[in-house]
This record gives structure tokens, C-alpha cells and sequence, in this order.
């Protein structure tokens, strides 16, 4: 079946049409981050005509920018690392062995995405405050982990099921343990798997916004999107320059990585659904 | 047809079970301590409430929920997260499928740059995506400078005018949404056997008739997970009505989650808020029943 031409030129418009004004907005954002404030109010959607860096200089060396990015990253990479840890046995046990209790198991792990924050967040509380560790970065990295180590135990277990249990054999053959053999075989076979929980780690916990703005107490803790949250916040008249450049680069270390690692998030992501 | 004896099963079964313990503790151990509990904990909130009088929490029974079935903002949250949940998921499906179905098409050039570019406002955080658009709709701003460059003399004030600041928000969470549904839909589409469209499209079936007798049906599990998922995490979502609008003007736009937040950490009513909460986990527990169902099949 063949298109007709005029056809195709009609939906190469079409899709050139659409994605250009899905990412219009931020064009709009890069934009503003190079213009003053006078030349935002003045040309609200116009190309910088004078570009300047003064927004960026004044963000990253007037703003606590970087107390905030350094939070954020301890966080992210915190919630990266606790939750391949938790999940990556979990999701081993789940591809490999049949026990009592595994449909309940997973049915809890994969309800718990639908529990609403408010509850979770109120209970946490009482468990963080127990332990002092309410106003911590741990305390946040521990609210991430609960929310990610679900998609990622599932995610995960897809990833080890497609890896032969024939390959495993021939070791414990050889008396290799199953501890060993999941670091030695199915982990190095499943570096997919771990990219795409890792991107997803990363993605939910950079831009978590609601946990990191009630645990946190004072602006030594916060993470970035709360920074963001407070700077138009921030009294009176909002200054869209430096705003749209303190957004740019909270979004920038999370973008690139993402883009780097999407790939495998996607994959891993419709690998279940699809089949 | 067994060919093993039963007690050799039950042995085998028992050392599965031995064996699979230790590599599940990590994963049981937090979900018990930063799940389990916090749930129930969270859940026995609703029946506390503070008094002032006594500068503590006291068990108040069902009151927090006598009080939630008087309370007219409950109610405008309630019928707006509705709202803010079925036509967001919906725009965002119907965009969705008309940009994947485009992106899937082999007469379509650059489609790896497309596809690339789609993906980023998935990568965005909620406050940057908010922040964005709270811009675009500034009573000056991109939009409406636009709009008067049209023709159109007087565009409405998008985030304080109480009839439109709900669908401000919507708008701003389909565009959020897009990339993970369009993502999705073209893996399914990808995935689907172009022999059969084909044949489809030979027998005479047109466009439309294709789509829906062909291609929706062999994608019924992709899109029914698409739609859960989706339908929870806009129910749930904070971020945007949060910095867009607060909920205003009044109480125009506000949603669930915003309205639970405000009455424990603002007004500090936290059995109220999570009473709340509980109203939402028990909206959300029918939609979750759906995807698991899905997912496990």
C-alpha cells in the first residue's frame, strides 16, 4: 500500500506542527533565561534580541543554588543506589523460586503506587520522627525508595526472566551459591534492566516535589524543585529571568541524563505491556 | 501426570521457600517498615483530630468524616478531581494516539528527532513544567498576546478567573503527560503485525474503521495499562495545581491532594487530611484493582 505524496507531505507537516508546539514551551523557557526582565514584559514570546548570561550569574552565585543541587544529588543518588540494592534480590526471588505468599507479595508491591501521598506522608512521619530523621536527607531518600523499589522489583524481574536459569546451573554445578551467582551471572546480563530502574530512580526523585516540600524543614535541606517552589514564592513581583534560568538548570542535569538513559527505561517499561 | 511423589514436592517446595527468603528481607523489611506501617498508621489518623483546649491529638471517632460530608470545598474537590483526572487522561490519550499513530507511519521523515523531542517534557519536574505554564498564561503573557494578535480582544485571565483555572491546570498536566502515554502507544503500535493492517486495509476497511476494529482491539492491554497508571498519577498529582493556581481563586481549582495537604500542614488538621487521603486511597483502589489484574495476567 502506497501513500499518496500529497498525503505525505500532509503528515510530515502534521508531525512537525504538533512536536514543534510541544516543545514550545520550553523553547520559551530558554528563552526567558536569556532575556531581562524588562525584555520578558516587553516581547513576551520573541527571540532574545540581546542575550544575556546575567540571569544564570545571578542564580547560581546569589541563589543557595548549589547547597540545593548538592541535596538533590545526594538524594537522587542515594534512592538510585538503596533501591537497585532492595529490589534487585526481591526481583531474583520473584523470577526464580515459587513460594508461599508470592501473588500476595506482588500485589502489594504493585498496589502501592496508588497510595495517596497524604496518607503515606503522615505515616512516615511517625516513623521518621522516631528515628530523628525527619529534616534529613536519609529521611527523604527513604520516601523516594518506597515509591521507586515497586516499579523497579517489576521492572526488574522481567529483565532476570528472560535470562536462562540453564546459564545459573552450570555454575552451582560447579559450587557457585545462588548470592553468587546472581551478582556473577544475572546481574552482569541485566545491566538493561538496572539503566532503566536506575532512569527511573533518577526521574522520580529529582523532580519529587511533594515529600521534599513537608519533611523539610529549613533551606539547608531543601532539594531543588522545592528551591524552585520557593523562588516564585518568593514576595511581590516574580522575576521571570532568573526563574526561567533557575529552572533551566534544575532541569538540565536530569534531562541529559534521562536522554541518555530513556532507552532502556522505554524498553523495560513496555516489555510486560506489550507482548 | 506428576512424576515426582507428593512428599518429594512438599520437600522441594519447602527448600524453595527457604531459599527464597533471604533475597526477599531487604524488599519485606521496607515494605513493611515504610509501607505497610505508614499505611495503617496513616490510615488510624482519621480518627484523631487536634484540640486546641488540650494541645494534642484526641480520638474523635468518625467525626473528621461527619465534618468532610458537610464541607462544600470537599465536595468542589472531590467533583474537580474528578474532572481534572478523566478529561486530563482522556486529552491525553487522544493526543497521544494521533501523535503515535503519526510517529509509527514509515512515510514520516526524521522520526528518531521527533520521538527524541516528544520525550522531553517527561524528564521535566512538576515545578519547572508548572512554572512554564503559569508564564504562558500570565494575563500579558505568550498566550494571550497571541490571542489578541488573532483578533481576540479580550482573552480570559486563565488563572484567576474561577469558571477556567481548573482547565488551566489540565492543560498543563496533558502536555506533562503525553510523552509516557505517545511512548507507550507506539511501542504497542510497533509491536502490532503489519500483515493484519494490511489485510485490514486490502478488505476495504477505511482508516477509521481499521483503528477501531483493528488496531484498538489487538492494543487492549497496553492501553488499559496506559489508563490505569495515567488515571493514578493525575489523581494524585500536587505539583501543578500547587504552584499554578493553590486551588484558587477560592476554592475554584482545587483538587484532593491539594486540599489534604492544606488541612494537615497548613491548617493543621492532620486527621482531617488524612480522612482525605482515605476518600482518595479507596477512589484509587478500584482503578489499581484493574491494572494489577492486567499486569499479573
Amino acid at each position: 500500500m502506497r501513500m499518496h505524496p500529497a498525503k505525505q507531505i500532509l503528515l510530515n507537516v502534521a508531525v512537525f506542527v504538533f512536536v514543534v508546539m510541544l516543545a514550545f514551551p520550553v523553547v520559551l523557557l530558554v528563552f526567558n533565561s536569556l532575556k531581562t526582565d524588562i525584555e520578558i514584559f516587553t516581547s513576551p514570546m520573541g527571540v532574545p534580541l540581546a542575550p544575556t548570561l546575567g540571569n544564570f550569574r545571578d542564580v547560581l552565585f546569589n541563589t543557595t543554588f548549589f547547597t540545593n543541587l548538592r541535596n538533590t544529588v545526594i538524594v537522587a543518588f542515594s534512592t538510585i543506589v538503596l533501591s537497585a540494592c532492595v529490589s534487585a534480590p526481591a526481583s531474583y526471588a520473584l523470577s526464580r523460586y515459587r513460594f508461599k505468599g508470592k501473588t500476595a507479595f506482588s500485589i502489594w508491591l504493585l498496589a502501592t503506587q496508588a497510595f495517596p501521598g497524604i496518607i503515606m506522608v503522615l505515616g512516615l512521619f511517625t516513623v521518621l520522627s522516631v528515628y530523628g530523621l525527619v529534616n534529613t536527607l536519609f529521611g527523604l531518600t527513604i520516601m523516594h525508595t518506597t515509591f521507586s523499589m515497586p516499579f523497579s522489583v517489576w521492572l526488574l524481574k522481567g529483565y532476570f526472566d528472560k535470562i536462562p536459569y540453564a546459564l545459573e546451573e552450570a555454575a552451582q554445578i560447579d559450587g557457585c551459591t545462588r548470592v553468587r551467582s546472581l551478582v556473577k551471572i544475572v546481574l552482569p546480563l541485566a545491566v538493561p534492566g538496572l539503566l532503566a530502574v536506575g532512569t527511573f530512580s533518577l526521574l522520580l526523585s529529582w523532580n519529587e516535589f511533594f515529600f521534599a516540600l513537608v519533611i523539610m524543614r529549613d533551606n539547608a535541606h531543601y532539594t531543588l524543585p522545592v528551591y524552585l517552589a520557593r523562588f516564585i514564592g518568593s514576595g511581590g513581583v516574580v522575576q521571570w529571568g532568573p526563574l526561567s534560568a533557575a529552572a533551566l538548570l534544575v532541569s538540565l542535569p536530569v534531562l541529559i541524563l534521562f536522554m541518555l538513559g530513556q532507552r532502556y527505561l522505554v524498553s523495560g517499561l513496555t516489555g510486560g505491556a506489550v507482548k | 501426570m506428576r512424576s515426582r511423589g507428593g512428599s518429594a514436592t512438599t520437600v522441594r517446595r519447602l527448600d524453595q521457600e527457604r531459599q527464597a527468603l533471604p533475597f526477599l528481607v531487604p524488599a519485606l523489611v521496607v515494605l513493611c517498615a515504610v509501607s505497610l506501617y505508614p499505611l495503617v498508621q496513616g490510615i488510624s489518623r482519621v480518627f484523631y483530630a487536634y484540640r486546641a483546649l488540650a494541645q494534642e491529638n484526641v480520638f474523635v471517632g468518625w467525626e473528621n468524616f461527619v465534618l468532610l460530608f458537610q464541607d462544600t470545598t470537599f465536595f468542589r474537590g472531590f467533583s474537580n478531581s474528578l474532572v481534572w483526572t478523566v478529561t486530563g487522561v482522556a486529552g491525553m490519550f487522544f493526543l497521544s494516539y494521533i501523535l503515535a499513530t503519526m510517529l509509527n507511519s514509515q512515510y514520516l521523515r526524521g522520526r528518531r528527532f521527533y520521538r527524541t523531542v516528544t520525550l522531553i517534557p517527561w524528564a521535566l519536574p512538576g515545578t519547572v513544567v508548572s512554572l512554564i505554564w503559569r508564564y504562558i498564561f500570565l494575563p500579558n503573557g505568550p498566550l494571550n498576546t497571541f490571542l489578541r494578535g488573532i483578533g481576540i480582544a479580550n482573552p480570559p485571565n486563565w488563572l484567576t478567573n474561577p469558571q477556567i483555572a481548573l482547565w488551566t491546570c489540565i492543560i498543563a498536566n496533558i502536555w506533562m503527560g503525553i510523552p509516557f502515554v505517545t511512548i507507550m502507544l507506539l511501542a504497542g503500535l510497533q509491536a502490532l503485525d503489519r500483515q493484519v493492517l494490511e489485510a485490514a486495509a486490502i478488505d476495504g476497511a477505511g482508516y477509521f474503521r481499521a483503528q477501531f476494529h483493528v488496531v484498538l482491539p489487538s492494543m487492549k492491554k497496553v492501553i488499559l495499562i496506559i489508563l490505569t497508571l495515567e488515571s493514578i498519577w493525575t489523581f494524585n498529582m500536587f505539583d501543578i495545581v500547587f504552584v499554578l493556581t493553590k486551588g484558587g481563586p477560592g476554592s475554584a481549582s482545587v483538587t484532593l491532594p491539594l486540599y489534604a495537604y492544606q488541612n494537615a500542614f497548613m491548617y493543621y488538621q492532620a486527621g482531617y487530611g488524612a480522612a482525605i487521603g482515605l476518600i482518595i486511597l479507596s477512589v484509587l483502589l478500584l482503578v489499581i484493582a484493574f491494572y494489577i489484574r492486567e499486569v499479573l495476567e
